[in-house]
């Protein structure tokens, strides 16, 4: 039955759409402003993220190494490294490297080196790790090494942005979270609005003794196409105000890292898609059994 | 074909609408329910379509209890009950012809069964010609044909009128009523709710009295 009568559903929910062209048209534009919201926050909070991450990324550990290592000391040191969970990269200096660094950030001032002899400064190993709240617990294993003679890594500083970057993480999700519940409250309002105006079409319908889901479904269908209209409208205009703001940004401040890639923006887009159909499809559904029980 | 049982009927606000209603009408019977507004010929009526069910007593449609109805089963219940509006209930936004499809459409008919059912009963209503104007672009007597041609589209075994003829002049009225005893004469059990004295007079049909919510007479080809 149902799908005997699909292509009825699917023309009454287009005429409806045209017959009453002025309400359609006010929901779908209604239900744009909404998701556009949503989805400008969604950007931002995808790029923060993206902000955050690299933040974090910066975040390394230095294991200044005794003078007196020797070459196989040093490969084996580099070896355990290596194997020890967690960690991204391993990257050796040397004690002329070290030297030739801060002889160049110290620039002009690079004579007051003349004035030592010997280079004192120590070999290290800069050590990048994948996942930024494991940092102490891996820099604490490390200073138990053999010929390591001290490792840094900015504990309080760090602490200080690992609790930054939490907070924000939570504060967005908590923002996003009410918009998507805010978004969802107004989208079903709106459609119960549109459904609202045809009551009694849903009552002539029960009266002449169509079943609950003969008279739902062409209104289903109504909703899911506002939703999806919409959804696809604000994806239109978010994808070109997103990309003229990101190159408006990139001009002004050029090392900014911001999400650019089509594909990582894909998630976003499905999503808004998704909430606009969904929302649309049960707002409809929900509005429909209201009126139902003639 | 209708019977209902020590039926009483109390709304929310404690108003009683039916206090003990006890009636028969059998199969092809014309019967009219008269008496002053707010007197309960309304729910009377909407009882036996299932719009509510009774408070207390047993109210039994074609052989179905409709206080034990599931509400699923309504749809089907109501496809043998045809329901002619005072306020018309028509869809604007749609023609003549649709208006009458879509109904035919809903209860599963095919295309075929459609046009041509739809044909016969605006043959019927005399209304064969004005197939794709919309309703609000007819007579007030036209519109109530339009309305009894929905309600006897598919057939059904009992035709519910409330106060068909209560908008319309004379002439329209008596129209309206040639038309319903030729659907009540094809075999539809009619039950109409009304005001008219005249056309109640001119009828001699069963005559029901409701005032305050009691059947207060019962006369076979009786007046208003």
């Amino acid at each position: 039955m149902i799908f005997e009568n699909m292509g009825f559903y699917f023309r009454e929910a287009l005429l409806s759409f045209r017959r009453s062209a002025l309400m359609s048209i006010a929901a779908i534009l209604s239900i744009t402003t909404i998701l556009l919201i949503v989805g400008v926050f969604l950007l931002i909070s995808v790029n923060l993220n993206l902000f955050l991450g690299n933040l974090e990324s910066q975040l390394e550990i230095i294991v200044y190494l005794e003078d007196n290592i020797s070459k196989g000391e040093l490969n084996t040191l580099k070896n355990n490294f290596d194997s020890i969970d967690g960690i991204k990269e391993v990257k050796f200096v040397s004690k002329e490297e070290a030297y030739q660094r801060l002889s160049k950030d110290l620039g002009e001032q690079k004579n007051i080196l003349n004035a030592i002899e010997v280079n004192p400064l120590p070999a290290s190993f800069e050590i990048q790790i994948k996942d930024p709240k494991m940092i102490e617990q891996i820099a604490n294993r490390i200073a138990e090494f053999k010929k390591v003679e001290e490792v840094e890594y900015g504990r309080e500083t760090a602490e200080k942005l690992l609790n930054f970057t939490y907070i924000f993480r939570i504060a967005g999700m908590l923002v996003l979270a009410l918009l998507v519940f805010a978004s969802i409250l107004i989208i079903s309002n709106i459609i119960k609005i549109t459904v609202y105006s045809r009551r009694n079409e849903i009552e002539i319908m029960s009266l002449v003794g169509a079943t609950s889901w003969f008279i739902k479904w062409p209104f289903i269908i109504e909703g899911f196409l506002q939703g999806f209209i919409s959804a696809i409208l604000s994806i239109i205009i978010l994808y070109n105000l997103y990309f003229f703001a990101v190159n408006k940004v990139h001009q002004a401040i050029p090392f900014l890292p911001l999400v650019g890639d089509n594909l990582d923006l894909l998630p976003m887009g499905i999503a808004i898609v998704l909430l606009g159909s969904f929302v649309g499809i049960l707002g409809s559904m929900f509005s429909v059994g209201k009126y139902l029980n003639v | 074909m209708i019977r209902m049982f020590h039926v009483y009927k109390n709304y929310p606000n404690k108003i009683q609408a039916l206090r003990d209603i006890n009636i028969h009408i059998r199969k092809g019977e014309f019967v009219f329910l008269v008496g002053p507004t707010g007197a309960g010929k309304s729910t009377f009526l909407k009882l036996i379509y299932r719009g509510i069910i009774p408070t207390k007593g047993q109210v039994i449609v074609d052989g179905i209890n409709i206080a034990r109805l599931k509400p699923g089963y309504i749809p089907y219940l109501r496809r043998n009950i045809g329901i002619v509006f005072q306020d018309f209930k028509l869809l604007y936004n749609r023609t003549v012809y649709e208006n009458i499809s879509f109904g035919l459409k809903a209860i599963g008919a095919t295309n075929f069964e459609i046009k041509q059912q739809v044909k016969k009963v605006l043959n019927l209503v005399g209304l064969e010609h004005k197939k794709k104007t919309k309703p609000h672009l007819l007579s007030g007597g036209e519109q109530q044909k339009l309305c009894i041609a929905r309600a006897i589209a598919n057939e059904p075994l009992i035709l519910l009128t409330d106060e068909p003829t209560g908008n319309l002049d004379p002439y329209n009225s008596w129209e309206i009523m040639k038309l319903l005893f030729h659907i009540n004469i094809r075999g539809t059990t009619i039950v109409m709710a009304s005001h008219d004295k005249l056309m109640v007079d001119k009828a001699k049909k069963r005559v029901v009295r409701v005032e305050r919510g009691r059947i207060i007479e019962d006369t076979q080809r009786g007046i208003y």
